[in-house]
Formats: C-alpha cells, sequence, structure tokens
C-alpha cells in the first residue's frame, strides 16, 4: 500500500492504494468520479482519458502512484453549478453525444487540445480525437462542436444558442 | 484495502477534531465530494419537436452524458457489493470431466464460486433454448462460461479463475460453415444436424429464365465474423434479497425478453424478478439477449450480498454475439443489354456454436439476397449452420449488410463484363413505383432510381467517363 497525494478537481485529495491500482479505479472507485469509463482497459479506446498536468492521459494505462503530487482534471471538473463548460454546451447543442460512454473523454481529449491550440485546424482535432473510440454519434458532430467552441472563443465571447429545445435551426 | 480521503477545506469540523484526537483509531470517512453541475434539469418539449422533419433536436439525456453524470451499471455501486468474474473454456470442442474450484474457493476474499451444475435450467435462447448459462456437461465453443467466482475485488475473482481446475476431453470440432453441413462433420450439438434452420423462396421459372438468357454469371462471396464493440462493456449488478426477489440492473435492451430468460434459467416466477434497464453504452444488437445475469443472480443468493460483473473486452469479442458470416453463392441470367432475367441464390450463415437470432437473420438474408430488382424468376435457399465458434446473432441489419456486399459487388461484375456503365445496369433493373419484391409484396414509395440519379449527380459520377 502506498500514500498518495494529488489535486483532483482543485481540491487536494489523499489516500492509500494498493500499488497496482490505475488512475481510473482511483478516481472510479475511491473518489467515486465515473465520469471517466472503463471502456476497454488497455488504452485502447479512450473513454478513460482524464488531463494530468495539462495533458490528456489514459486513465487505465497510469497507476494511481504516478499521478501523486500532480494536478487531475476530470469531466466533473469542467462545470460549475451555474453553468455548463462551454465543450459541454457545444456537445449537447450538436446532439454529439448519443449513447454518451464516450463522451466525457472526447470532451476531455478536446479540452487539452483547445488548451494547448485555441484555433485548430480540422486534421488537430482529428488528431486529438484520434485515441477516442465512438460507435453510435460518429465523430463528424463532435468535430462541428469543438469548432464552434473554439470559434466563440476566438471572437471572445461563447456565443451559442441557448441549451434544450430551443436549440432548434 | 483502507482508503484515507480528506478534502482539503474539512467540511465536518467535528469529525476531524475527532480525527485529531485520535488518529490511529478514527478516520475520515471516504467522503464523496460535491460534483458541481448545474440543478436546472431539461424537460425534454416532445410535443414541440413534432412533426420532427427538419427540425433540430436535443436530446434529452445529453447534459447528463455530457457532465459524465448519466450513471451507467459499472457507476453503479451497492454496499457490500462483490465482483464476479467467468472463466473461460478457452476450448473450441470438449467434454467436461470434471471442475475442481476447491483452490478458489479457499482463497481469502472469495465468497462463493458457481458452475454449470448449480444452475436450475442450465439453457436459454432467444428462439430455440439451445445455449448453457455455464457448460456444464460439455464446450461448445472456447469463448463458453465453465465457472464463477464472486469475490471482494475484481483483481481476486480474476486470481480465483486460475485457481479453478478443469478437466476436458478434447471432441472434434468444425469450424467451416460449408463443411459443417457435411454429413460426416462432427455434429456441435449432437445428435442433432449442424443445420438448424432453412428458408427458401422461389419466384417464377429458374430453369427457363437461365434458357432464355444471353449471359450467365456465377461467383462465390465471403463475409467475416464481426463484433459489435459496444463501447461499454456487458455488465450486470445482481441483488438476491431476503424474500427470495432478485433485481438486476443490466445493460439489456430487450428486458421483458431477458426477464422471461432469467426466469427459465432460475426456474421461477417472472414476477420475482425485476429487471433494471439503465442507459446503455451501445448496444447494436449485441445486448439483445441475456449473458451472465442468471450467473450474477445464483452468486448473489449463494452469497447475500450484490454482486456485479463486467465483461473484460476480451469477453466482448469471445463470449457475446457477432455478426453472422455468409458464404454466398450468386448466379445470375442476363439479356444482351443486362436485363436480369433469373438470379439463383444460395447463402450458408455460420451460426456459430447457438442459434440465438439467427432465424431472424436467414429470413432477413433471403428476403433481400436478391437485391432491390425486378426479377421474374428468382430462388433462394439459405441454410444456417453451427460450428464451434463464437454465436453469431442481432447485429444491425440483421444480414442485410452481407447480402448486399454480394448483389451489388455481383452487379459490378456483370456490368464490367457486358462493358455497361454499373449506373446503367441497375437503372434499366431497380425496383419502381408498383414492383412486386420476390416474395410477393407490392412495393410503394419506391425512390431508388431517384436515389442513384441524384446521388451519382450530387457525387459527379458522370464525371471522366465516357
Amino acid at each position: 500500500m502506498s500514500s498518495i497525494s494529488m489535486r483532483v478537481n482543485g481540491e487536494m485529495r489523499t489516500a492509500t492504494v494498493a500499488p497496482e491500482t490505475t488512475l481510473l479505479r482511483f478516481l472510479r472507485e475511491q473518489l467515486n468520479l465515473t465520469g471517466a469509463k472503463l471502456g476497454c482497459d488497455v488504452g485502447d479506446c479512450g473513454a478513460c482519458t482524464v488531463i494530468v498536468d495539462g495533458m490528456a492521459v489514459n486513465a487505465c494505462l497510469m497507476l494511481a502512484d504516478q499521478a501523486d503530487g500532480r494536478d487531475v482534471l476530470t469531466i466533473e471538473g469542467l462545470a460549475t453549478r451555474d453553468q455548463l463548460h462551454p465543450l459541454q454546451q457545444a456537445f449537447e447543442i450538436h446532439a454529439a453525444l448519443q449513447c454518451g460512454f464516450c463522451g466525457p473523454g472526447v470532451i476531455m481529449s478536446a479540452k487539452a487540445l483547445l488548451d494547448e491550440t485555441p484555433d485548430p485546424t480540422v486534421q488537430e482535432i482529428n488528431d486529438a480525437l484520434a485515441g477516442n473510440l465512438c460507435r453510435c454519434t460518429g465523430y463528424t458532430k463532435m468535430v462541428a462542436a469543438i469548432q464552434d467552441v473554439a470559434r466563440s472563443r476566438g471572437a471572445g465571447t461563447v456565443k451559442l444558442p441557448a441549451p434544450g429545445n430551443s436549440g432548434r435551426a | 484495502m483502507t482508503v484515507d480521503t480528506k478534502l482539503e477545506t474539512p467540511v465536518d469540523t467535528q469529525t476531524m477534531e475527532q480525527a485529531v484526537l485520535e488518529p490511529a483509531t478514527l478516520r475520515l470517512p471516504a467522503v464523496t465530494p460535491p460534483v458541481p453541475f448545474p440543478i436546472e434539469t431539461l424537460v425534454p418539449d416532445t410535443r414541440q419537436q413534432t412533426p420532427a422533419v427538419g427540425q433540430r433536436a436535443t436530446r434529452s439525456d445529453g447534459r447528463l452524458h455530457g457532465l459524465g453524470q448519466t450513471k451507467y451499471i459499472d457507476d453503479i455501486t451497492l454496499p457490500g457489493m462483490l465482483y464476479a468474474r467467468i472463466k473461460r473454456a478457452g476450448v473450441a470442442s470438449a467434454r467436461i470431466v470434471r471442475v475442481d474450484t476447491s483452490a478458489a474457493e479457499a482463497m481469502p476474499g472469495v465468497m462463493a464460486v458457481l458452475t454449470g451444475r448449480e444452475i436450475p435450467v442450465n439453457s436459454f435462447g432467444p428462439s430455440f433454448q439451445d445455449q448453457p448459462v455455464l457448460a456444464d456437461e460439455r464446450v461448445f465453443h472456447a469463448g463458453d462460461g465453465v465457472a464463477a467466482v464472486a469475490a471482494v475485488t475484481e483483481q481476486i475473482a480474476i486470481d480465483a479463475l486460475e485457481k479453478i481446475k478443469v478437466e476436458y476431453e478434447p471432441l472434434p470440432a468444425v469450424f467451416d460453415p460449408v463443411e459443417a453441413m457435411k454429413e460426416s462433420a462432427p455434429k456441435v450439438h449432437p445428435p442433432n444436424s449442424n443445420i438448424y434452420a432453412t428458408k427458401v423462396i422461389k419466384r417464377g421459372d429458374l430453369d427457363r429464365g437461365f434458357a432464355e438468357s444471353a449471359h450467365v454469371f456465377e461467383r462465390q462471396f465471403r463475409t467475416q465474423m464481426v463484433e459489435h464493440v459496444p463501447l461499454e462493456p456487458h455488465a450486470t449488478l445482481a441483488e438476491w434479497d431476503a424474500n427470495g426477489r432478485v433485481t438486476l440492473w443490466t445493460t439489456l435492451g430487450r428486458i421483458t425478453l431477458g426477464r422471461t430468460d432469467i426466469a427459465r434459467t432460475l426456474k421461477m416466477p417472472v414476477n420475482r424478478i425485476r429487471v433494471v434497464g439503465t442507459i446503455v453504452g451501445g448496444n447494436f444488437g449485441g445486448k439483445n439477449e441475456i449473458t451472465q445475469e442468471p450467473v450474477l443472480a445464483l452468486l448473489s443468493k449463494k452469497t447475500g450480498r450484490p454482486v456485479k460483473g463486467v465483461f473484460s473486452r476480451r469477453e466482448e469479442f469471445i463470449s457475446s454475439t457477432t455478426r453472422h458470416p455468409f458464404v454466398m453463392d450468386y448466379k445470375t441470367g442476363v439479356d444482351k443489354e443486362g436485363k436480369i432475367i433469373a438470379r439463383k441464390v444460395r447463402l450458408v450463415l455460420d451460426g456459430g456454436a447457438y442459434c440465438s437470432w439467427s432465424e431472424t437473420t436467414l429470413g432477413k438474408a433471403c428476403i433481400l439476397a436478391p437485391g432491390p430488382y425486378n426479377i421474374d424468376n428468382v430462388h433462394v435457399e439459405a441454410f444456417v449452420v453451427y460450428t464451434n465458434k463464437t454465436m453469431t446473432g442481432a447485429m444491425r441489419g440483421f444480414g442485410a449488410p452481407q447480402v448486399c456486399f454480394a448483389y451489388e459487388s455481383h452487379m459490378d461484375d456483370i456490368a464490367a463484363a457486358l462493358g455497361i456503365d454499373p449506373l446503367e445496369i441497375r437503372l434499366r433493373n431497380v425496383f419502381d413505383e408498383g414492383s412486386i419484391s420476390p416474395t410477393g409484396q407490392v412495393l410503394h414509395s419506391v425512390v431508388v432510381r431517384d436515389s442513384l440519379l441524384t446521388a451519382a449527380e450530387r457525387f459527379g459520377w458522370r464525371e471522366g467517363r465516357p
């Protein structure tokens, strides 16, 4: 057992974990942050994507121990009680999440991209999502949603229609 | 496993003080952090979304998905919950001589072990009940479960599987569907024939049609096995309560059908089984029937605790249903202009070890096998056969994509051989308003010709062609 301490969604968390505990299992089972999903457990599907020190990582391939002392951001850390993160809002409006299982991972990959590259090309978005598999929605709407966020950020304001049914064209 | 989790800002100062007073004996509970997300929830305004055509619709569950707050089965935890894993046979065809679970049962942390012999009625299936919940006497394919373990952690359950010793007596196996049709082939489910369902569709006079044809083309097409690969693996959480009722939270797409299958295998009235279908992380037909539900129910009964089971990605591939591989023999007679006069189709569907939804797939494949073309003389015969491979079942299209690949490839072959434009040969043959399908259905709202012409125009089919 080893004692670890990391910042998760802005708060310091300390825990004792078995050495084989992955970051994903630590987040899901011990912190009850179930937004990151276990899809394949071998780093192929990207459903477990979280951001560690600004970089999108497969939480199923990283040991909790390796995240000791680092800054971890999960899907639960994006929204506030008052408002959605622009990516979450754009994904909702574009109906870019069908079954939604891959969604948190895709959004975290997109966030890591936009933090690094505020105005990405379609190719850059495709590259950033290369490690995230989706079987229902397809990637077109996701790419459109990410482009929307990038564009509205470039304009200085988030110009997105209100969520919900009023979002229809 | 001890958990010592605390927030930087103490929420409960009283508990904190106690913790400081008695650090060795009193620990802070693993506090679930408050997840900040907007409290305002979406109420779907469905009436305003009708009529839907031309309207932009937003999924009513889209917000929770984006927040990561949707609870799939694996996100649900019950107090005292155990984790189950199933041991897979790893041999395609064998008689099970004995199963020794004693070493696994002796492991610390293992709460129960289950074998096929403990299942009240060890067979299920949507049309034929030919599938064991856990193989007891015989293994039919390598992905068959032979024993299951419930343990306090998933890792202990995985380790315990290796302690279970299964002695097999290998039996002859058959893997090719065409081989499996032969009388001499080993029987997958003896004494029954490997051919377990057939269908024939006839229209007109095939022999006369071929005799009148200017050209006759023949070719065999084959397709491969395909797995659905839903992002969310099959998952179930079972809780057997003290009143003898069982509640199953499961990824099942067809919960009513699954409930009757579970009732049958557990040999108990259907009203004592409660199935809770939650949001499914991708189905595509692969979650249309039960898999591990009875196993988890019985493990929960044995241990008196809730039991969760989640398939590994490997199990998704070897132990869940897949798309039928087809062997398709097409023979088509055409006149000089490429008009189809006669078509004979013979389909052999590789059903794998169990029937599952094969009958449905067989039927749909037969109806669609001649293609969307006016053909006066048609003969379709189809067989679905057992092989010692992963079972095949429902998957999007139910046999339609396989035959579509074959008849459209065949059309291209004919067009190339006759020097006719591939679009033109289709326009000469496609269904029109009022056309009669090979099964005698009069077709309405037929737009295949318009679709072909519009598509050809949009993607520039004629460009660069003579």
